[in-house]
C-alpha cells in the first residue's frame, strides 16, 4: 500500500508541530507550571539510645538519665517551620486525638523549633530524667522531669496498674507546623511516644 | 543619753521595718513587671520569627538559594524555644534576653531574605529572556526548515510522479 501526497503532508504537519513545541518548550516552561507529583507529608520518629528502633527506655527510675533520638522529615514540597512539643502524662490523661486532629490538652514540658528544607531531615538527641517521684499508697507522683537539662514541674500521678503491674507514665512528642496563611502553628496530626514503667 | 540611744534604736528599727515592708511590696510588682516585659519581648520575637520565615519562603519561591538563611533561622528558632521555656520556668530575665537576641537575628534574616529575593527575581528575568530568545530562535529555525523541507519534498514528489509511466496489466 503506497501513501498518497495528503498522507505525507499530514505526517509533515504533525512532525513540524511537534518540533515547534519542542523548540518553544523553554519559553513555555515560564508560563506553564506543573503541579508537584506525589504526596506531601511530614515524618516523625523516635529512635533508641543506639540510634536504632530498639532498646527504648522502659523501666526507668528517678535520678536515672535516659536518652532517645527524635527525628522529623520534611516531604511537604517546600521549606517548613516545625515545632515539637514534649508532653508527659499518666495512663488516663489525654493523648492527641487522631480522628479530630486535636492535640493533647496537656501543657508541654519542653519544645523544639526548627526549619527544614524540602526533603531534609532533622534529628536531635533527647535526654530525660525523672527527678522527683514519690509513692503514696497505690499511687505514684512524679513531681519534676528534666528534658535536655531543663527542669519542669509536672506533678503527674499514676495509680498502680494491677494488670500490667506497674506505675505507668508516657513521654510523648507532638508535631506542629507553621501555617503561614493563618500565621500560627497548627497540630500536624502526628505524635510518637514511649511508655515508662516507674515501678523499679 | 539612754533616751537618745533608745530613740536612735527605735528610728533604726522603724527604718529597717519600713524598708522590709517596702521590699516585700515591691518584689511582686517588680516580678510582675519582669514577666510583662518578658512576655512582650517573646511576642515581638515570635512576630519577627514569622516575618523571617515568610521572607525566606518568598525568597525560596523566587528560586533563591535559602539554605544559608535556614541555618540562621534555625539558630533563631532555638533562641525562641529557649525564651519560651525560660518564661514557662519563671526565669523572666533569661526569657527576655533570649527573645531580644532572637528578634535581632530575625530582623537581619528578613533583610537578607528580601535582598536574596530581589537578586533571584533579577536572575529569573535574565534567564527568562534567555529562554525566550532560545525559543524564538528554535521556532524560527523549525518553521523555516519545515517550509523549505515541505516545498522540496513536494517538488520531488511531483517530479517523481511525472516520471512514472502508466502500467497496463
Amino acid at each position: 500500500m503506497t501513501m498518497k501526497f495528503q498522507d505525507y503532508r499530514t505526517v509533515f504537519q504533525v512532525s513540524s508541530l511537534a518540533l515547534v513545541l519542542l523548540a518553544a518548550s523553554p519559553a513555555l516552561s515560564l508560563i506553564v507550571s506543573f503541579p508537584r507529583s506525589g504526596e506531601s507529608f511530614s515524618e516523625l520518629w523516635l529512635l533508641g539510645p543506639n540510634h536504632m528502633a530498639e532498646n527504648f527506655p522502659f523501666n526507668v527510675q528517678a535520678g536515672e538519665e535516659n536518652s532517645l533520638f527524635l527525628g522529623v522529615g520534611n516531604q511537604l514540597g517546600n521549606s517548613a517551620y516545625y515545632l515539637v512539643y514534649v508532653k508527659f502524662r499518666n495512663q488516663t490523661q489525654p493523648l492527641p486525638n487522631s480522628n479530630s486532629s486535636e492535640p493533647s490538652s496537656l501543657p508541654s514540658i519542653h519544645e523544639f523549633q526548627f526549619l527544614l528544607e524540602d526533603g531534609d531531615v532533622w534529628e536531635t538527641p533527647v535526654t530525660f530524667e525523672i527527678l522527683d517521684a514519690l509513692v503514696h499508697g497505690d499511687s505514684m507522683v512524679v513531681e519534676s522531669v528534666s528534658v535536655n537539662d531543663r527542669v519542669f514541674q509536672v506533678d503527674c500521678s499514676s495509680t498502680w496498674d494491677s494488670e500490667n503491674k506497674g506505675f505507668y507514665f508516657q513521654l510523648f512528642f507532638e508535631l506542629w507546623v507553621y501555617n503561614s496563611e493563618r500565621s500560627t502553628f497548627e497540630f500536624h496530626d502526628r505524635f510518637v511516644g514511649i511508655w515508662l514503667n516507674m515501678t523499679g | 543619753m539612754v533616751t537618745m540611744q533608745s530613740t536612735k534604736l527605735r528610728f533604726l528599727s522603724a527604718t529597717v521595718l519600713l524598708f522590709a515592708l517596702f521590699s516585700m511590696l515591691m518584689f511582686p510588682v517588680s516580678a510582675a513587671g519582669n514577666q510583662e516585659v518578658a512576655a512582650s519581648r517573646i511576642s515581638e520575637a515570635e512576630w519577627w520569627m514569622a516575618q523571617a520565615y515568610e521572607a525566606v519562603l518568598d525568597a525560596e519561591s523566587a528560586d533563591a538559594d535559602v539554605s544559608g538563611l535556614l541555618v540562621r533561622l534555625n539558630d533563631a528558632a532555638e533562641l525562641l524555644s529557649e525564651a519560651r521555656m525560660a518564661f514557662d520556668g519563671g526565669d523572666f530575665d533569661e526569657a527576655a534576653g533570649f527573645a531580644e537576641s532572637m528578634s535581632e537575628v530575625g530582623y537581619e534574616i528578613v533583610d537578607e531574605a528580601e535582598l536574596l529575593e530581589i537578586e533571584a527575581a533579577k536572575a529569573r528575568v535574565h534567564s527568562s529572556w534567555g529562554f525566550l530568545a532560545i525559543s524564538v530562535l528554535g521556532v524560527s529555525v523549525v518553521v523555516v526548515a519545515s517550509v523549505l523541507g515541505y516545498s522540496f519534498f513536494k517538488r520531488r514528489y511531483y517530479r517523481r510522479l511525472s516520471k512514472m509511466k502508466p502500467r497496463v496489466e
